[in-house]
């Protein structure tokens, strides 16, 4: 691949920073079994990686492959059967939520009952913010999500999109510093989910959150992420680990016309593709 | 066409004339058109009375009509119908507020405790197998003849239907919208407060509208057992003088007491659950 000079260095910068960062999330021999009648299986098996001060790291894999399961064990929604996980240091106990971690559902969680503005407010709301305070940055955020004129709208009138916009910012209004999404956009068509990695793709690229982003489309991996890990089917062990040295700011049509990003996606096709077909053996 | 609002008030408007003209008429017209043996004993005033007598009966005891003036009729009979009406009505409403606010209570608290639901799993069961009208007598035994025992009777009635239907709506509220609520912040109260009740509500209020005409039936069911007044009281006593205008007339009061809770239990109801689309105001 020939960079250009701007390019090549604003690459360096971004690997220089990430290197010399501090871990944030650390996974070590992270293990789960389940129980399913009477019959154990193993999801996620002796899974280890960390992830350092304002990366973004894809966890991708074949569906099933426990992915999710290790994001939840991450934010502490689900108990761990072996090996431990730590933010900052400090051991993720089951049910206790770190307030500096947010967290994005691929499901549509949001509050029916609640107005756009007011689901946006809802963190803000519960941590007793005074009330000017909240709707000028509910305002914010609103518009930052390029829903304006929706404020006043229930869920149920929104599009699949916009809905999940309304997730997102009820999540990041809260300035977390470690985001976990669980597959936010998979549930989106296409053209929505090109537009939803461009509102991504603004807000990281602005404020580099550490970000752990659970997803089985290798096109939205690389399109976002600055490293990848590669999990292996049933049960999920780490496979292999990518960087995605495409210069940013990226635009979520244009990177898929750089050589890297075309160099990546055949090669981890192929490493992907021996894992779906052993997912299918089975 | 056939449907526009104009058309169906003309039929509603019809249906309710040739209902009246029926029964004002119809027994004497058929008296004298048909064989005895073919005239319908439903239509005989002694029975189901008729609306012009209902009419004079409804002024009657409605104090309308008193040679002495309203106020005196008024003060002379102490089950006059406003009178009755409004015993009625107050005993219908605590019974329904205080029903309903222990049913949800109750079905708030099991729903969310998984030990405590299935401790009084049993106990709850085996009390709704009860019929609540076999309580009537026990509960008049206790408290008395007075409204106490009528605010009882529908207490009675009325939690175990809000609780039933509490408990569900708070078993179904989505998980993975507290799991989302935890992770915003929430505390275990927070919950409670702006997920778990928000989401059950709309589980509770389908059960409050039938839960008013219960606490009415409650109410009238203890008014027909043991009372000194009240739309019951006046039924019974009607009963014993073969008077059938006056249970007539007092059904019909019943009717529209019946009709104005539901009315307002439906206009909370589509304030509170207006993100429901079926309540969605029509513009």
């Amino acid at each position: 691949m020939i960079a250009a000079p701007g390019q090549g260095l604003a690459i360096a910068r971004e690997e220089d920073r990430t290197s010399a960062a501090r871990t944030r999330i650390a996974v070590q021999r992270l293990a789960k079994r389940f129980n399913a009648s009477g019959r154990e299986f193993v999801a996620v098996d002796d899974v280890s990686f960390e992830v350092k001060q304002g990366e973004f790291v894809a966890l991708l894999g074949p569906s099933g492959c426990g992915k999710s399961t290790i994001l939840n064990m991450v934010a502490g929604l689900l108990p761990r059967s072996g090996g431990r996980i730590l933010i900052d240091q400090d051991t993720v106990e089951t049910g206790k939520v770190n307030p500096r971690v947010g967290y994005v559902f691929q499901r549509d969680t949001l509050f029916p009952w609640r107005t756009v503005e007011q689901n946006i407010g809802y963190g803000l709301e519960i941590a007793g913010l005074p009330k000017t305070e909240r709707t000028r940055r509910v305002a914010s955020a609103v518009e930052k999500a390029g829903l304006s004129g929706f404020g006043q709208s229930f869920p149920r009138m929104l599009s699949g999109g916009m809905r999940q916009r309304v997730a997102l910012m009820r999540t990041l209004i809260l300035e977390p510093e470690i985001l976990l999404m669980d597959e936010p956009f998979g549930a989106l068509d296409t053209h929505t989910k090109l537009e939803m990695h461009k509102t991504l793709l603004e807000i990281w690229e602005r404020e580099r959150q550490t970000v752990l982003f659970v997803t089985h489309d290798l096109g939205e991996a690389l399109t976002l992420a600055s490293r990848i890990i590669l999990l292996s089917a049933r049960p999920g062990r780490l496979k292999e680990d990518f960087d995605v040295a495409i210069p940013r700011p990226r635009d979520p049509v244009s990177v898929r016309e750089t050589a890297e990003f075309g160099r990546l996606y055949s090669h981890i096709w192929h490493s992907l593709g021996e894992e779906f077909r052993r997912t299918r053996a089975d | 066409m056939s449907n526009s609002r104009a058309v169906i008030l003309f039929w509603q408007l019809a249906i309710l004339a040739a209902i009246l003209v029926v029964w004002q008429w119809g027994f004497e017209w058929s008296r004298a058109l048909l064989p005895k043996a073919y005239v319908p004993k439903v239509l005989d005033p002694y029975f189901v009375a008729k609306p012009s007598l209902i009419w004079q009966s409804f002024l009657r005891l409605g104090c309308f009509a008193d040679a002495g003036g309203f106020a005196t009729c008024i003060k002379s009979n102490d089950n006059n119908l406003w009178l009755a009406t409004l015993v009625t009505l107050k005993n219908t409403w605590w019974g329904f507020l205080f029903g309903a606010a222990s049913g949800i209570a109750a079905g708030l608290v099991l729903g969310r405790s998984d030990f405590l639901a299935r401790v009084f799993g049993p106990y709850v069961v085996a009390l709704n197998s009860i019929p609540r009208i076999a309580l009537v007598p026990l509960v008049i035994l206790i408290f008395g003849l007075g409204d106490l025992s009528k605010i009882a009777t529908a207490w009675l009635v009325v939690f175990f239907v809000v609780f039933f239907n509490t408990f569900e709506g708070t078993r179904a509220v989505d998980r993975d919208q507290i799991a989302a609520a935890r992770l915003l912040g929430a505390s275990e109260f927070t919950v409670l407060r702006t997920v778990v009740i928000p989401s059950a509500l709309a589980w509770v209020f389908a059960s409050l509208l039938p839960a008013v005409s219960f606490a009415l039936i409650g109410v009238i069911v203890g008014e027909f057992i043991g009372a000194e007044r009240g739309l019951g009281k006046l039924i019974i006593e009607a009963e014993a003088r073969a008077n059938a205008s006056e249970m007539m007339v007092a059904i019909f009061v019943m009717m529209f007491v019946g009709i104005l809770l539901a009315i307002a239990v439906r206009s909370l109801q589509s304030y509170l659950l207006r993100w429901q689309p079926q309540f969605e105001p029509s513009a």
